[in-house]
């Protein structure tokens, strides 16, 4: 009778023991920084669409100064369509190559965008509009933001990655599927190598 | 965090890998960014362009709108941000000093780097509906550069001080909490156990020098019950804090330790002792602002 008892207490102390162990070896640590990871990319995805959302804004405002670089501003419009039309969802975040082409076509518009207002520098009645400055300093603003959502992306990642690489938490990551997130890196890592090309002959 | 005992040799083993390889990037990594000031003041300028009194009149005002509005403002002047820009510059002080009410998270900077000849304004993210980053580059552009062009560093800071604080003042922030400390209790837990460890005691060996000592340590323990309850604490919170305080009372008020009674009196001579964020002196963060990159900079 005792025994038998004591049998059927055996699945209740296994379940403890595996809550334990679990809890242990950073099973709840993975779901932290699993949802700290996914609300960082929140953020990010947040700036990105408040930027695409000031674009048309900006073109249309350029568009009022009839003698401006036509190619400048078609490349904005093209960037902003391709940026987005790439969604890209907490899911698909753990596609390296999903991930790849939302960080290009977002970096393409970023470059256009910086191209676009160097280039606004040299027509005076631009420079005077009101408009345009105030559009200048909330893409600015959002460029800078932009910067912050997506350093503590890659610092959740970071923590995340090192969770499921270090020992022990990494038999919980492997028992639990649990793989390495891909973070984001600069996608014109070639051109900045190359130093700068000051050219002043020009004007 | 719960580990079995047979891998702790091994746990050991990668501790110190993990801490080899964190000294060497540490290396890597040591550039010659500008090291953030300690939080001492609500305005610190390690230019020494400003008088004294000016200063302390900023100083003032910044602690005046604290108590009156609960933000927390800062402004710091530094002579150079480099090589850093001024906004990574900002963000990094922002993040180390997170300025602003823990739970509101209301904080703002305004940091001017003198021989750059830029500054920057950047509201954390509650105040970013208050502080535009369009409101904040008028408020740069109109008012602080103006200003500076002609030097006057502590007039173009106090003007763009006054339109920052009436463009908080427009937002719907909650009030601060009253300066009367028994509200802090509630939340504040560490001002309860310093009551408890300090303030019983002392308060214990006073009376005990009226009443004599079991009268004083139940008036102690009854007088914890009432600040407890006039916290807004539970039944049992109430319940509990009564024998406590006689017991504390009890063993603070013993003769072994009444060898040094003037010292204590000395610490109590300090009306502010417990009035949290801002006593006279000193200056804490609220530890709640969060900088998300908001904000505008500029040059004159």
């Amino acid at each position: 009778m005792s025994l038998a008892r004591s049998l059927r207490a055996v699945p209740i102390f296994m379940v403890a023991l595996l809550s334990l162990l679990l809890g242990g070896c950073g099973y709840n640590d993975f779901q932290r920084l699993d949802e700290q990871t996914k609300a960082a990319w929140s953020e990010v995805l947040n700036q990105y669409q408040r930027r695409a959302d000031l674009v048309p804004n900006l073109v249309a405002t350029v568009k009022g100064e009839a003698s401006f670089e036509q190619e400048t501003l078609t490349r904005v419009v093209e960037a902003r369509a391709r940026a987005t039309a790439i969604q890209v969802t907490p899911e698909t975040l753990n596609d390296p190559q999903a991930l790849q082409r939302f960080q290009e076509a977002q970096g393409s518009l970023g470059s256009a965008l910086s191209r676009l207002l160097v280039v606004s520098e040299s027509y005076p009645t631009l420079k005077s509009n009101q408009g345009f400055q105030d559009l200048r300093v909330q893409i600015e603003g959002t460029e800078n933001r932009i910067t912050v959502a997506r350093n503590r992306y890659i610092q959740a990642v970071q923590q995340y990655n090192t969770l499921a690489r270090s020992f022990p938490s990494n038999l919980t990551a492997l028992a639990l599927n649990y793989s390495i997130k891909p973070n984001l890196s600069v996608n014109n890592e070639a051109q900045l190598s190359q130093p700068p090309a000051v050219d002043f002959q020009k004007k | 965090m719960m580990r079995s005992p047979g891998l702790a040799c091994s746990v050991l083993r990668m501790a110190l890998w993990a801490f080899t390889l964190a000294s060497l990037c540490g290396l890597a990594y040591g550039q010659a960014l500008q090291a953030i000031p300690p939080l001492s003041a609500r305005i610190i300028d390690t230019t020494a362009t400003l008088k004294t009194e000016q200063v302390q009149a900023i100083e003032a005002r910044l602690r005046a709108f604290e108590v009156a509005r609960g933000t927390q403002i800062v402004v710091l002047m530094v002579p150079t941000t480099a090589p850093e820009d001024i906004a990574d510059f900002t963000q990094r002080v922002g993040d180390a000093w997170k300025i602003g009410r823990r739970d509101i998270g209301d904080g703002l900077l305004l940091i001017v780097a003198r021989n750059d000849r830029t500054l920057r304004i950047a509201p954390a993210k509650a105040l970013e509906g208050a502080i535009p980053d369009l409101a904040a580059r008028q408020v740069i552009d109109r008012t602080i550069v103006p200003r500076f062009r002609e030097g006057d560093f502590a007039g173009g800071i106090d003007a763009g001080l006054s339109r920052l604080m009436a463009l908080i003042a427009g937002e719907a922030l909650p009030e601060p909490r009253g300066a009367g400390g028994t509200a802090r209790f509630a939340s504040d837990w560490t001002d309860a156990l310093v009551l408890l460890l300090v303030a019983i005691p002392v308060i214990a060996r006073r009376l005990a020098n009226w009443f004599g000592r079991k009268l004083a340590c139940l008036l102690t323990g009854l007088g914890a019950g009432v600040l407890t309850w006039a916290a807004g604490a539970g039944v049992i919170l109430i319940l509990l804090s009564v024998p406590l305080a006689v017991l504390w009372g009890l063993i603070a008020t013993m003769a072994v330790w009444r060898v040094h009674p003037g010292r204590q009196h000395g610490s109590w001579g300090n009306p502010n002792g417990r009035s949290g964020t801002w006593s006279e002196g000193g200056f804490r963060s609220g530890g709640g602002g969060n900088f998300g990159g908001g904000g505008a900079s500029g040059r004159w």
